[in-house]
C-alpha cells in the first residue's frame, strides 16, 4: 500500500490537536494527519477537501458538538471511521451517541499506546473497505447539461443552512461527491467549496455594512462558528470583520 | 395546596357530620312525636267530650221522660176518678130518651168540680155509645162531626180495653179554635156492674204542664214535640231539627252545626206516649279527660328531654373529641413536626384511636431518624472517598516535579503554566473550607483564567477592581469561578471576538457587591427571568448555561439566607453583568 491513510482531528482546543499530531508516530502506522478543524461547523465545510479515512472527534465543541457532527458524517460518509474522544466528566453526555455507528470511544487525556492500538485496528478495517473518496463511480450517470445550473441555484437558495456541503448536495442530486466535484469544477471553473464560500462571504459583506455583529452575521450566512467564519472572511476579503 | 387543605379543615362541620346528622334525626323524632301527640290527644278528647255529652243528654232525656210519664199517670188517675163520678154514671146509664139538658149539665159541673183541684186539663169530653156527649170548655173547640160518627178514631181506645191511651188533639175530632195543640188521654168506659162498654172519655191536657215541668227542672235546651211533628213545649228554635224517624227509635244522637258551632242533637221518644224530647247541647270541656292528657304531656316532655340528652351525649363524647383530635393531628401536619397528640378523650374507643395514632407517629419518627442517620453516614463516607480521590499533596508534588523538569529542559513557559495550575488547585481545594476571603476567591479566578488563556489562546482580557476594604470579607467558596466559566463558554467564545471579563467589588450600604461583567453575546430578558425565578424542581428545564448560573445563585441565596441577592443586567450582543449583593 503506497498511499497513506488520511487522518483528520476535530477538536476545539488547538493544543489538543497539536498534541495529537506530535505524539503519535504516524509514519510507522502508514498514516498521515492531513487536516484539522476547531468545530463541527468547520469540519463540515472542509471535510470534502480533506477527504479523511479516519476522524478523531471531540464530544464537547461549541456551535456544533461532536454528536451532531457524527450524526451528519455517518449519513454522508458511510465508510469514514469515527473515533470519539471524551473527557471523563462528559461521559454521560457521550452515552447519548452510543447508538451511532462510531468505531471507538476514547477517554481524555489520551494515552499514546491506546491510541496506537485503536489505529492499528482501524487500519485492518480500512484494508477491507473501499475509500469513501473513490474516483471511479459517476461515470455511468448520464450527463445532464443543466444539472450544474440547478446545483448552483440550490446552493444559492440554501447557503444559510450550516449543514450544507458537497457530499450533502451530491446526495440530493444523486451524484457521487467526486463526480460532482469534478463536474462542478469543469462547468464553472470553480471548486464547489469555493463557490459556496463566495456566496456566503458576499452576503456577509452586506451584513457587515449594515453593522451586524460578527457572530450574528456568521449565523445568518450558515457558518455559525464565528472563529471559522472570521478566518473565511479574512481569506475572502483580505480584511478582519471588525475592520469593515 | 396548603390553602385548599385549610379550607377543608374549616369546612369539616359540613352537613355530613355526625353531630348535625344527629341533630336532624332528633329534631325529626321530636316533631313526629309532638304531632302524633296532638292528633291522638285531639281524637281522644273529642270522643270523650261527645261520649260525655251523649251520656248527659241520655240522662236528661230519661229524667224528663220519667217526669212526663208520672205527670201523665196523674192525669190518667184523674180520668178514672171522673169515670166513677155519680153524675157521670147517671149520664152514661140513662136511657137515651131520658137525657135532658139538666142531666148533661149536672154531669159537666160534677166533672168540673173534680178538675178544679188539678191544673192543666183543658177539657174533658165523654161520649155515650150513641154518641151523646158531655164536654167541659166545649166552646173553645171546633168539632169534626163527620169523623166523629165513624169508628176509626175510636179503634186505638177500644183496643186499650179500658186502659188509658194517650194521643194528640182528641184524635182529630175536636181541635182548639186557636190551633194550640193538646195531649189527649182516651179511655173506653165499661160499666162496673154489667161490665159492658158504655162510652168513651177523652181528656185533653194543655202542653203548658210541660212548660212548668221544664221550668221546674231548669231545662232550657229542650224541646218537646208530638210524634206527628207538632211543637208542644220548650225551646221552639229546636223544633226545626225534628225528623220523623225520631218518633220511631228510642234514643238518637247526631252532630249539628248551629251558628258555626258543633252541637249534639239528642232525641228520645217517651215510652208509651206520642211524645218526643229533643235536646241540643254544646260539647263541654267537662268531657276532656284531663288526667290522661296531663300524663301524655308528661311522657312527651320526658321523651324530648331524653332526646336532647342523647344528642348532647354523642356530641360531647364522640363528635367534639374527634374534632379536637383531628385539629390536633392537623396542627402536627402543618407544623411539619410529628408530635404525639394528647387530647383528653371521654371514652375507651377514642383512646384506642389516639393511642394508635401516637404509636404510628412514634414509628414514623423512628423511621425518619433512621433515614437521617443513614443519610449522614452516607455523606460522611462519600466525603471520605472524595478526599481520598483528591490527595492534594500527591498532586502538588507531581506538579512541582514536572515544573522542575521543564525548567531544567529550558521550557520556562511550561514551568510557568504548571505553577499557575498548582496555585489554582491549592486555592480551589482550600483545605476543604467552604468559606474563604474574597481575595482568595479572586486568586482562583485569576489562575483559572490564565490556564484557560493557555488552552484557547488570547481570546480574552481580564480586569480586576477589588476595593481594599472588601478583600478580607468572607464569601462562599467558588462563587466567582463558575460565573467566569459561564462568561467564557456562553458569553465570549460564541461571539468569536476577543472579549473582556471584569471583576469588581465594593462595600455599599453595609453590603458586599461583587460584579462580574463580560463583553459576550449577552442574555435575553427571558433567559434572565427564567434563571432568577426558577424553583428547584424547575431547574432541570434550564439549559446547561443557565443551570450553572442558577446553581451558583442558589448557593449564595442559601448562604445569605435571603432571596433577593442578585441582579443581572445585559444587552444582547454587548455585555452581561451579574451582581451579587451579600
Amino acid at each position: 500500500m503506497d498511499e497513506k491513510y488520511r487522518v483528520m482531528v476535530i477538536d476545539d482546543e488547538e493544543s489538543a490537536r497539536k498534541l495529537m499530531k506530535a505524539a503519535i508516530d504516524w509514519d510507522s502506522l502508514g498514516m498521515e494527519v492531513v487536516g484539522e478543524a476547531a468545530s463541527g461547523i468547520e469540519a463540515i465545510n472542509t471535510i470534502d477537501d480533506i477527504k479523511p479515512d479516519i476522524a478523531f472527534v471531540d464530544i464537547s465543541m461549541p456551535f456544533m458538538d461532536g454528536i451532531e457532527f457524527t450524526k451528519l458524517a455517518t449519513e454522508r460518509y458511510p465508510n469514514l471511521i469515527i473515533i470519539i474522544m471524551t473527557a471523563i466528566d462528559q461521559f454521560e453526555y457521550a452515552r447519548k451517541c452510543v447508538s451511532l455507528p462510531v468505531f471507538e470511544y476514547m477517554l481524555k487525556p489520551l494515552v499514546r499506546s491506546e491510541v496506537t492500538d485503536v489505529l492499528i485496528k482501524a487500519k485492518e478495517k480500512l484494508a477491507d473497505i473501499k475509500s469513501s473518496w473513490g474516483d471511479d463511480d459517476g461515470k455511468s450517470i448520464p450527463e445532464e447539461s443543466n444539472s450544474t445550473e440547478m446545483i448552483k441555484k440550490y446552493v444559492r437558495d440554501n447557503f444559510s443552512d450550516s449543514k450544507l456541503n458537497l457530499a450533502f448536495v451530491a446526495q440530493q442530486f444523486g451524484f457521487s461527491s467526486s463526480y460532482l466535484s469534478r463536474k462542478f469544477k469543469a462547468d464553472t471553473g470553480k471548486n464547489f467549496v469555493e463557490y459556496l464560500t463566495e456566496i456566503r462571504m458576499k452576503k456577509a459583506v452586506k451584513y457587515a455594512e449594515k453593522g451586524y455583529k460578527m457572530y450574528q452575521t456568521a449565523a445568518e450566512v450558515g457558518i455559525p462558528d464565528p472563529n471559522y467564519f472570521g478566518r473565511c472572511f479574512k481569506k475572502y476579503t483580505g480584511k478582519n470583520y471588525s475592520d469593515m | 395546596m396548603f390553602f385548599s387543605k385549610h379550607g377543608f379543615i374549616f369546612n369539616r362541620k359540613s352537613k355530613d357530620s355526625l353531630s348535625s346528622g344527629l341533630k336532624r334525626v332528633i329534631l325529626g323524632m321530636i316533631l313526629v312525636v309532638i304531632v302524633s301527640f296532638i292528633i291522638s290527644t285531639y281524637v281522644v278528647t273529642e270522643t270523650e267530650r261527645r261520649d260525655f255529652s251523649v251520656r248527659e243528654s241520655e240522662s236528661v232525656i230519661k229524667t224528663l221522660s220519667n217526669n212526663i210519664i208520672s205527670d201523665i199517670d196523674k192525669y190518667k188517675s184523674l180520668s178514672r176518678l171522673i169515670m166513677t163520678d155519680d153524675k157521670t154514671l147517671i149520664f152514661l146509664r140513662s136511657d137515651v130518651h131520658d137525657i135532658d139538658i139538666g142531666m148533661v149539665n149536672d154531669a159537666r159541673y160534677s166533672i168540673m168540680e173534680i178538675l178544679n183541684v188539678t191544673e192543666g186539663v183543658d177539657s174533658v169530653i165523654i161520649f155515650r155509645e150513641d154518641m151523646k156527649m158531655v164536654a167541659t170548655n166545649r166552646f173553645s173547640y171546633n168539632y169534626d162531626y163527620d169523623l166523629m160518627n165513624t169508628d176509626t178514631w175510636k179503634t186505638d181506645i177500644y183496643t186499650g180495653l179500658g186502659k188509658a191511651v194517650v194521643s194528640l188533639n182528641s184524635n182529630k175530632i175536636a181541635t182548639k179554635q186557636d190551633g194550640s195543640p193538646v195531649v189527649t188521654i182516651g179511655r173506653a168506659i165499661f160499666d162496673i156492674d154489667s161490665q159492658e162498654r158504655t162510652g168513651i172519655l177523652l181528656m185533653n191536657i194543655s202542653p203548658k204542664i210541660f212548660n212548668n215541668l221544664l221550668l221546674e227542672l231548669r231545662y232550657d235546651d229542650i224541646c218537646i214535640m208530638g210524634s206527628d211533628g207538632t211543637f208542644l213545649s220548650g225551646n221552639e228554635d229546636y223544633a226545626k231539627y225534628y225528623k220523623k224517624e225520631f218518633s220511631e227509635k228510642g234514643l238518637t244522637h247526631k252532630n249539628i252545626k248551629i251558628a258555626g258551632k258543633n252541637m249534639l242533637l239528642s232525641s228520645g221518644r217517651i215510652e208509651g206516649l206520642p211524645l218526643v224530647i229533643l235536646r241540643v247541647s254544646a260539647y263541654q270541656t267537662k268531657g276532656i279527660p284531663t288526667k290522661m292528657v296531663v300524663i301524655l304531656l308528661f311522657l312527651l316532655l320526658i321523651f324530648i328531654a331524653l332526646a336532647i340528652y342523647i344528642a348532647m351525649f354523642i356530641r360531647k363524647n364522640i363528635s367534639e373529641p374527634i374534632m379536637e383530635m383531628s385539629s390536633s393531628m392537623d396542627e402536627n401536619r402543618q407544623s411539619g413536626e410529628l408530635h404525639k397528640i394528647s387530647v383528653p378523650v371521654p371514652n375507651d374507643e377514642l383512646r384506642i384511636l389516639e393511642n394508635d395514632y401516637n404509636s404510628m407517629i412514634d414509628h414514623v419518627n423512628e423511621l425518619i431518624d433512621k433515614l437521617m442517620e443513614k443519610e449522614k453516614n452516607l455523606q460522611k463516607a462519600e466525603m471520605r472517598v472524595l478526599q481520598e480521590q483528591i490527595k492534594p499533596h500527591f498532586l502538588y508534588n507531581s506538579i512541582d516535579t514536572i515544573g522542575y523538569m521543564a525548567l531544567d529542559a529550558g521550557a520556562r513557559d511550561v514551568h510557568g503554566a504548571l505553577e499557575t495550575l498548582g496555585s489554582f488547585y491549592r486555592n480551589f481545594l482550600s483545605k476543604g473550607e467552604k468559606e474563604i476571603p474574597l481575595s482568595r476567591e479572586v486568586w482562583i479566578v485569576k489562575d483559572y483564567l490564565s490556564i484557560q488563556k493557555l488552552r484557547y489562546g488570547d481570546i480574552l482580557d481580564d480586569v480586576y477592581d477589588i476595593a481594599e476594604d472588601t478583600k478580607d470579607l468572607i464569601v462562599p467558596k467558588l462563587i466567582l469561578q463558575p460565573l467566569v466559566e459561564n462568561c467564557i463558554y456562553h458569553g465570549i467564545r460564541p461571539k468569536g471576538e476577543r472579549g473582556t471579563i471584569k471583576i469588581s467589588s465594593r462595600l455599599s450600604d453595609g453590603n458586599l457587591h461583587i460584579i462580574v461583567r463580560d463583553t459576550g453575546v449577552g442574555m435575553s430578558t427571558d433567559a434572565i427571568e427564567k434563571v432568577l425565578s426558577a424553583k428547584k424542581n424547575e431547574a432541570e428545564d434550564l439549559d446547561s448555561e443557565s443551570f450553572g448560573l442558577w446553581g451558583t445563585i442558589e448557593r449564595v441565596r442559601y448562604y445569605s439566607g435571603k432571596e433577593d441577592i442578585v441582579r443581572i443586567r445585559s444587552e444582547i450582543g454587548e455585555y452581561t453583568e451579574i451582581e451579587f449583593i451579600i
